[in-house]
């Protein structure tokens, strides 16, 4: 049986890469050791595949057909399509059609609705936090999108239930495999609104402390009252929620969190110790 | 073709020219002969003038805020500029 063997999340703000020259020197070290502690992380996890929970920023799908929730089940997906990322390492990364094919069956089950794409392009969201790991070796990636980016959203609570099944359903994957899940983006920012350029820190910070101590009832409640009233960017959390679902919420392990001005983001990496035992 | 998202309007026609251009042709060929592109997608006169006129507040109510800023990316608006055109108007 496949095993799940641990559990990340990262920041992956397009300006972490264009504009990472005007990023203030203590920001870049502080930044860099964050992905890098990751990294060392997923290296010695020894992964055959990654979950990548993170959304689409309109790389594949537009207003024609918006899924809330798409699994990536293709041999390969393609690279980044930013021009900005053209040197990213990678112009495709494989993917793991049997897990990922396995994830939307146990969903659909499970009473949950997952679309399934057979080719996705991996933009920023997923690409950012694999380079800036620093991975020698990539995992086979399924990726599983989250729709954060154009309402309607959905609910947090479903979220984290959708965590909880990605760890049943990797759970009863008949193949040894070793997978671990990455979600990306957030915390708070805010794009093309009045408000862009703008972190609140305050609102990260208490998600912050919601992960570490709060009940799950009390992370999505705080979270569906303020996620419509920050910065939209912060929908992204809704990835880390999977995640947090995904580690029965507990364990979470903050590695850094800096609000960083020159990259519009309240940027934070976080590992869930998966062995912790429920407080 | 107007939708009601959230607290905005959705013109899927804007939208639709906004997520095109994402394409660098597409945006090398905008940025050369602005209402050639325009005048492919049946958006209505009001929207192309405010198009036109890089009005970012008018077309800020019409589309989803990611498309939003990579349109004005792709026009060659300086991030600064539309972030300021964002706050003030």
């Amino acid at each position: 049986m496949a095993s799940l063997v641990g559990i990340w999340a990262a920041s992956h703000g397009p300006l972490l890469v264009r504009n990472w020259h005007e990023v203030p020197a203590a920001h870049k070290e502080r930044i860099t050791a964050g992905f890098q502690e990751l990294g060392r992380s997923v290296t010695a996890a020894a992964l055959d595949v990654l979950i990548e929970v993170s959304p689409d920023h309109w790389a594949n799908f537009f207003l024609d057909n918006l899924p809330a929730v798409c699994f990536g089940v293709g041999e390969e997906h393609a690279g980044p399509p930013e021009p900005f990322l053209k040197p990213f390492p990678h112009r495709a990364l494989r993917g793991h059609p049997g897990l990922a094919m396995h994830l939307a069956r146990s969903a659909l089950e499970a009473d949950f609705e997952p679309s399934i794409s057979h080719r996705l392009k991996l933009d920023h969201g997923f690409c950012i936090p694999l380079w800036r790991m620093g991975l020698e070796r990539l995992p086979r990636i399924v990726p599983m999108i989250v729709n954060s980016i154009e309402p309607p959203f959905p609910s947090v609570r479903r979220c984290i239930d959708w965590g909880a099944l990605l760890r049943k359903a990797i759970q009863t994957y008949p193949e040894p495999l070793r997978v671990g899940v990455l979600a990306t983006g957030g915390l708070s920012h805010s794009i093309g609104e009045r408000t862009m350029g703008d972190i609140d820190e305050a609102f990260d910070l208490e998600c912050i402390r919601l992960f570490q101590e709060g009940t799950q009832a009390e992370l999505a409640a705080f979270l569906e009252m303020r996620l419509p009233i920050t910065g939209n960017g912060a929908q992204e959390v809704r990835n880390w929620a999977v995640a947090h679902g995904a580690a029965g919420c507990r364990g979470f392990r903050l590695v850094d969190y800096l609000p960083v001005p020159a990259v519009i983001v309240g940027c934070a990496f976080a590992a869930w110790e998966l062995h912790r035992p429920a407080a | 073709m107007f939708s009601l998202t959230a607290s905005r309007m959705t013109d899927y026609w804007l939208s639709k020219l906004f997520f095109d251009l994402q394409d660098p042709a597409a945006a090398a060929e905008f940025r050369a002969d602005r209402e050639s592109v325009l005048g492919r997608y049946p958006i209505a006169g009001e929207v192309k003038q405010a198009v036109l006129a890089n009005d970012v507040t008018y077309l800020a109510q019409r589309t989803n805020p990611y498309l939003l800023r990579y349109f004005f990316f792709a026009a060659g608006m300086p991030e600064e500029e539309f972030r300021s055109r964002l706050r003030n108007g």
